[in-house]
């Protein structure tokens, strides 16, 4: 991976109404790899946007350094930067045509308009939309905004492209049929995509790596897998995807396993390596990490979801403690609200969270 | 029909309404074309020849009955008219750059007193016309500015800017600031976006404001009155001082004209206008 952005101990706070000052970014150090793509996770409110935008030059850091292929952009105006942004309005301009809106980073660059129209030909066919440069952009429907929106971004081959939410007002569908196309493109382009969202399963489906944001922080980088199996502290793990946490003290050690014991008396196999006897740990067990077994951890059905192929089933144990969430298949045997059954798990794919 | 009664008694007031509001006009229209000089309330025939004096057409000394005329001189009403329209190009023209300048200002740039300063643009507006006039009268004098067409435009920007303001800002407030961050990112100055971004968007309210302006500086009497020198009089002055002596037919003309006037205007506004949002 070769450094293409390199971003070090930026900082940006605001003034809160009430006269005090928050940290929306604390410290952050990033970087993006050419032909890299990269999603920026968190809550609202976690910073990601504010660093999108001071790559774009739209916010300005307190402090910190933002280098592009070597070069300190952090003085240089939006309109100087080789970077270009999809908004997560669109931001379309209503009073010129598509064609224009796509072709617009060429007009004000100067470019000759025979270059340019083929150039926005080009760029429209890339996005699937060839024919549509002559409607305005109110006679889109929202997908096809999006993809107008993403042709005019990519026209003047930035280094990097920024996206911002982009996916947020489709519907679901088409939102991860243009999860699937922003990836085909950013591979076809070659171009360094840096997306903010909020959604866990649009970072999963997209990102080479994700870079998990918590008030002002980079909580943990990685890729998706690695992110998803082996989350570093609670916020990671339970912002991706569902999970289930056990707050365990280690009871007794039984060779490769180790035994902990939750205040409610469950206990847990977990993978021994490390593990000395009263150390306390948190057991991260995602709900298709348990199987419906004939032995194992005994529990009782309180809830059924449906969700089309599987089911989401809560299931209160037997000891007490909160509920367990598991995946099972829909079958005809699936267990019906108030059964008792067994969970069975792989001890060796429990994962421990840190300093917990 | 739900209710019967309810609908015309409902019929019977919107027609009420408008004959109320539209009945002034229609028969200022009427007596345009009475022939009768002497009492308009009495219809003598149909005439033009309110009109033909207007444009200095009427031989007057050929008839008796043109003693009724009074409009002592063709040329004075001309002049009175052309005073006017110079007044309204240019203070139209001065009011909607200030006041579009000032609402972009406002909206897009954080300064020190900013809410300050947008109090003070509608203070204008809100001041009886009759204490601007004499404001300005007395401001131009201590000046010792000589009383002219300047001093009117003058007066008349101070308040037409905050009408401009009040129209544009409104049209600003429902601009996504994202369109011209889109093209500040897409390589754009500030220059070319204020260019090709936000004074396209802006349009329909400058035209808007432009045309309010222009509507209100032809029409207005009061603040003009105090400021306006003996030899720049605009029209609505012009006219106040025939009606002072007495009404007459030609009043009557000159106000059929200015009604045409005014509705062209706005038929040329609201076609402007939907043309944008057809677009």
């Amino acid at each position: 991976m070769t450094g293409l952005l390199e971003i070090r101990g930026a900082r940006r706070s605001f003034a809160t109404p009430e006269g005090g000052r928050i940290a929306a970014l604390d410290g952050v150090d990033l970087d993006v790899g050419a032909n890299e793509f990269v999603t920026l996770l968190g809550p609202s409110g976690c910073g990601k946007t504010t660093l999108l935008r001071s790559i774009s030059g739209f916010e300005a850091l307190d402090a910190g350094v933002i280098r592009l292929d070597g070069r300190d952009i952090g003085a240089l105006p939006p309109f100087r930067r080789p970077v270009n942004t999809v908004f997560q309005s669109y931001a379309l301009f209503g009073h010129m045509s598509v064609a224009r809106n796509v072709g617009y980073a060429l007009e004000v660059g100067g470019v000759a308009r025979a270059e340019r129209e083929r150039a926005v030909a080009e760029a429209l066919d890339k996005v699937g939309l060839a024919g549509f440069g002559a409607r305005r952009p109110s006679q889109l429907s929202g997908g096809q905004r999006q993809r107008v929106a993403l042709a005019r971004a990519i026209i003047g081959r930035p280094r990097i492209l920024l996206l911002d939410e982009p996916l947020s007002a489709l519907d679901r569908n088409l939102r991860q049929q243009m999860q699937l196309e922003l990836k085909t493109l950013q591979h076809n382009l070659g171009i360094a995509f840096v997306f903010v969202t909020h959604d866990q399963e649009e970072a999963l489906t997209m990102s080479d790596r994700i870079v998990v944001m918590r008030a002002g922080r980079i909580e943990q980088q990685g890729s998706p897998r690695d992110i998803f199996r082996h989350p570093r502290t609670r916020f990671v793990a339970e912002f991706i995807g569902e999970t289930n946490l056990f707050d365990v003290t280690v009871d007794r050690i039984e060779g490769e396993v180790a035994i902990g014991r939750t205040a409610e008396g469950l206990e847990l196999r977990l993978p021994g390596a490390g593990l000395t006897v009263g150390r306390r740990a948190t057991a991260v067990l995602r709900p298709a990490d348990f199987r419906l077994a004939e032995a194992g951890l005994p529990v009782t059905i309180t809830r059924s979801v449906y969700l089309g192929q599987d089911l989401n089933l809560f299931a209160a144990p037997a000891p007490g403690g909160p509920e367990i969430r598991v995946t099972a298949r829909d079958a005809a045997d699936a267990p019906e609200v108030g059964a008792r059954v067994h969970l069975a798990y792989d001890a060796a794919a429990v994962h421990l969270l840190e300093g917990a | 029909m739900r209710n019967p009664l309810g609908w015309l008694l409902l019929t019977l007031f919107s027609l009420l309404f408008f004959a109320f509001i539209y009945a002034p006009l229609a028969v200022i229209i009427g007596y345009s074309f009475n022939a009768n000089p002497i009492n308009m309330m009495i219809w003598d025939g149909f005439t033009l020849d309110w009109y033909r004096g207007l444009f200095g057409f009427a031989d007057r000394t050929a008839d008796p009955n043109s003693r009724a005329l009074y409009v002592e001189s063709t040329d004075q009403l001309i002049a009175a008219l052309k005073n006017s329209l110079i007044v309204a190009a240019v203070t139209t023209s001065v009011s909607t750059v200030l006041g579009t300048a000032t609402a972009i200002a406002l909206a897009r740039y954080r300064f020190r007193l900013r809410g300050f300063y947008r109090g003070f643009l509608l203070l204008p507006m809100m001041m009886p016309d009759i204490v601007l006039g004499i404001g300005l009268l007395i401001f131009f004098v201590t000046l010792g500015m000589k009383l002219s067409l300047l001093t009117i435009i003058i007066g008349h920007c101070t308040f037409l800017t905050s009408y401009v303001f009040i129209i544009v800002q409104a049209r600003i407030a429902g601009i996504d600031p994202a369109l011209e961050e889109a093209s500040a990112d897409l390589g754009a100055s500030e220059w070319v976006t204020l260019r090709k971004v936000l004074l396209p968007q802006l349009a329909p309210g400058i035209v808007g404001g432009a045309l309010l302006a222009f509507v209100i500086s032809m029409d207005d009497l009061v603040i003009t009155y105090f400021i306006a020198g003996t030899d720049s009089t605009t029209l609505p002055v012009f006219i106040f001082g025939m009606i002072r002596r007495g009404v007459k037919p030609e009043i009557n003309a000159i106000a059929t004209l200015l009604i045409l006037a005014s509705v062209l205007i706005a038929a040329l506004g609201l076609w402007l206008r939907s043309r944008k949002i057809d677009k």
